[in-house]
């Protein structure tokens, strides 16, 4: 009786609620390992806070990347945007927090608007587009920053009190990296319920279908990129306030794991297909593993092994094929 | 109308030898503004380095031209690195050769059978073997590199035959012969077949998977070839090499003018776009940019030659006129 129930609720949920669940079980499971292989150490409060911590950055990243590999597109960029973003908010301190913001912002936006022209506008493949891009603002933030890490702006101004204490402070309890982690998901939950995230899926599911349907397809293609280096720039806010420094390499790890984490939950790369949910979830899993890996002490040569394989039983779990 | 049709014209013919206007430009460059680009220490060291590359992207043409992609080349030359040196520490350069070939192979066989058999997306089955395959070389070499002290095999990658290197013999022979398999056999044109319609090659009987399979195993042991040499130059095994590797192989292979929605996509447009990305960090490094600028330089370089030569690689689908906006 109850397994019929269960197995009608089952049958009667989208294909991608039911990834999303999948994945929510496997997240789940791996918590409980974490917690018994770490003899408790995982659960505790202070480890689950440093989770929280270290994966805001890749969690606000990821729905970057999540936005571009809806419409169909990949963007090898947000490392290097996110980079260029811990650079260009040290450099500009001394204009005083605010314009350090807003320009931190909107020069990897332009950026963002150039990868849109080129993939939405001219029709290149996004792949080489962005991969030529990343070279680009990689070289331009070594440029800018000399090729080393700095620790303080133009005349050396310092880096503002508001982001040297960001990390330790919280809202209501929260701290402050996760209240942007959280403002940005209920942005982007918005976003795709209003016509134009609706949109996106359409872009990405079926191009010729969205044309026909009227769609601006070519601008919604344009602001999926430009969204997508706007978080990157996001990412390198909080980047900054975690460790003082601007670094032309400090988004270098976050290209290959914003990709895993989309995909473990369960978006596809063909496009039209993923939840947000998903992807915070992945965002976790990965975290959850980084973390674990650490806490027991595993080489940090064999965590590109564990990685890779993590990403291969995701893939086959979530019953991901290609159709063609 | 009728620049239309003019389009139609003219651009294929663009889209095939782009990639060759772009190397010419680029060459005429170095020949007439850059000082000792004609000098045979320099011709030399681009061969050297991009002979490898161009062996890498040669397998990346088979695996895009079946729309696939293979992210765990660089991993793979480091894998083979690895393994050759230790092998042949223990067992002589003969049986680390083998070695070095064989297991980057192997690995190459898991990604083509979860491509081709389970049909999981090879952009993720390749991620996540890339990682398997950098892990393993790090694990195994407990993350140091090993020194080799064979005479022999290291003069085999440093080595020249009338002033040309043995490894641009190697890529240039693997070139030659890739071009045959793909144009005038039948293992050829079933790759062909495969990226443009998967479905029409299964009902004409082409076997979809063993194409596949044998794909991912020729770039990972054209990666392996490539992995040798590199370790023969480099004097040791690392594991920390090739780092990017795939990327630069992807981009070369795309500049060349292939499609990584896979069935287009020609040798000697792929040969073209690997010696585009030799000749632009040998006139960077000649015309002594400071490496920091450099990546701004070849980014741009790439998008130019990816626009010239990937014309009509997306004409834009139109709705009908006069339809109203969603």
């Amino acid at each position: 009786m109850l397994e019929a129930v269960a197995r009608r609720w089952w049958q009667q949920r989208t294909v991608d609620t039911q990834r999303t669940f999948t994945t929510f079980l496997a997240m789940l499971l791996l918590i409980a390992l974490a917690a018994v292989l770490s003899r408790g150490v995982f659960i505790k409060p202070t480890n689950l806070l440093n989770l929280v911590f270290q994966n805001a950055i890749l969690g606000v990243i990821s729905f970057g990347q999540l936005l571009v590999i809806l419409s169909a597109g990949i963007d090898l960029s947000v490392g290097s945007m996110l980079g260029l973003s811990t650079v260009l908010l040290m450099i500009f301190q001394f204009l005083g927090l605010p314009v350090a913001l807003l320009l931190t912002v909107t020069i990897p936006a332009v950026f963002g608007a150039v990868n849109g022209y080129f993939v939405a506008q001219r029709r290149l493949p996004a792949f080489v587009v962005t991969l030529a891009m990343m070279l680009f603002v990689y070289s331009l933030a070594q440029v800018i920053s000399g090729g080393a890490g700095i620790y303080s702006g133009l005349n050396g101004a310092p880096l503002s009190p508001v982001l040297v204490s960001f990390n330790r402070r919280g809202l209501l309890g929260v701290p402050l990296p996760a209240v942007v982690w959280l403002l940005v998901l209920a942005g982007m939950a918005l976003f795709l319920r209003l016509r134009l995230g609706h949109f996106v899926f359409a872009v990405g599911g079926n191009e010729r279908a969205a044309v026909f349907s009227g769609v601006p397809v070519t601008m919604v293609r344009f602001l999926a990129y430009l969204g997508a280096s706007v978080l990157a720039s996001v990412g390198g806010i909080l980047a900054v306030a975690r460790v003082g420094e601007g670094h032309p390499a400090a988004g270098q790890t976050y290209l290959l794991d914003s990709i895993a984490a989309v995909t473990i939950g369960g978006a596809s790369l063909s496009g039209g297909e993923g939840t947000m949910i998903g992807t915070l979830l992945g965002v976790l899993i990965l975290g959850t593993l980084n973390n674990i890996l650490n806490l027991l002490n595993v080489s940090p040569m064999m965590q590109p092994a564990v990685k890779g394989v993590v990403i291969l039983l995701a893939v086959y779990l979530n019953g991901r094929r290609e159709q063609r | 109308m009728s620049t239309d049709r003019g389009e139609r014209q003219v651009l294929p013919r663009l889209n095939d030898y782009g990639a060759a206007l772009v190397l010419l430009c680029l060459v005429a460059y170095g020949v007439f503004r850059v000082p000792n680009f004609l000098s045979e220490m320099n011709l030399s060291a681009i061969l050297y380095q991009y002979s490898i590359i161009g062996l890498l992207a040669l397998g990346q043409l088979l695996v895009v031209l079946t729309a696939g992609i293979d992210l765990s080349q660089g991993a793979l030359l480091a894998l083979t690195s690895i393994t050759t040196a230790l092998v042949m520490v223990r067992h002589g350069p003969v049986m680390g050769v083998l070695a070095g070939l064989a297991v980057p192979a192997g690995v190459g066989v898991v990604s083509g059978l979860l491509v081709s058999r389970l049909r999981m997306p090879p952009f993720l089955v390749t991620l996540g073997t890339m990682g398997i395959a950098r892990g393993m070389a790090m694990r195994i070499a407990n993350a140091r590199p090993v020194p080799i002290h064979n005479e022999a095999f290291i003069s085999f990658g440093s080595g020249t035959l009338i002033h040309v290197p043995v490894s641009t013999f190697l890529w240039v022979g693997a070139s030659i012969g890739l071009a045959f398999f793909l144009t005038r056999r039948p293992f050829g044109r079933h790759v062909y077949a495969v990226g443009s319609s998967e479905e029409s090659s299964r009902l004409s009987g082409v076997s979809v998977a063993s194409v596949k399979l044998a794909v991912y195993v020729l770039s990972a042991f054209l990666c392996a070839v490539g992995g040798v040499i590199w370790t023969s130059r480099l004097g040791s095994g690392s594991p920390v090499g090739g780092q990017n590797y795939e990327l630069e192989s992807i981009a070369a292979v795309v500049v060349g003018g292939a499609s990584l929605f896979g069935g287009k996509g020609r040798v000697d447009g792929v040969v073209a776009g690997v010696l585009i990305f030799g000749v632009i960090n040998s006139v960077l490094n000649l015309s002594r940019i400071s490496p920091f600028w450099q990546g701004m330089i070849k980014g741009a370089v790439v998008l130019l030659a990816v626009a010239l030569t990937q014309v009509r690689s997306g004409a834009a689908i139109r709705a009908p006129e006069g339809m109203a906006r969603a």
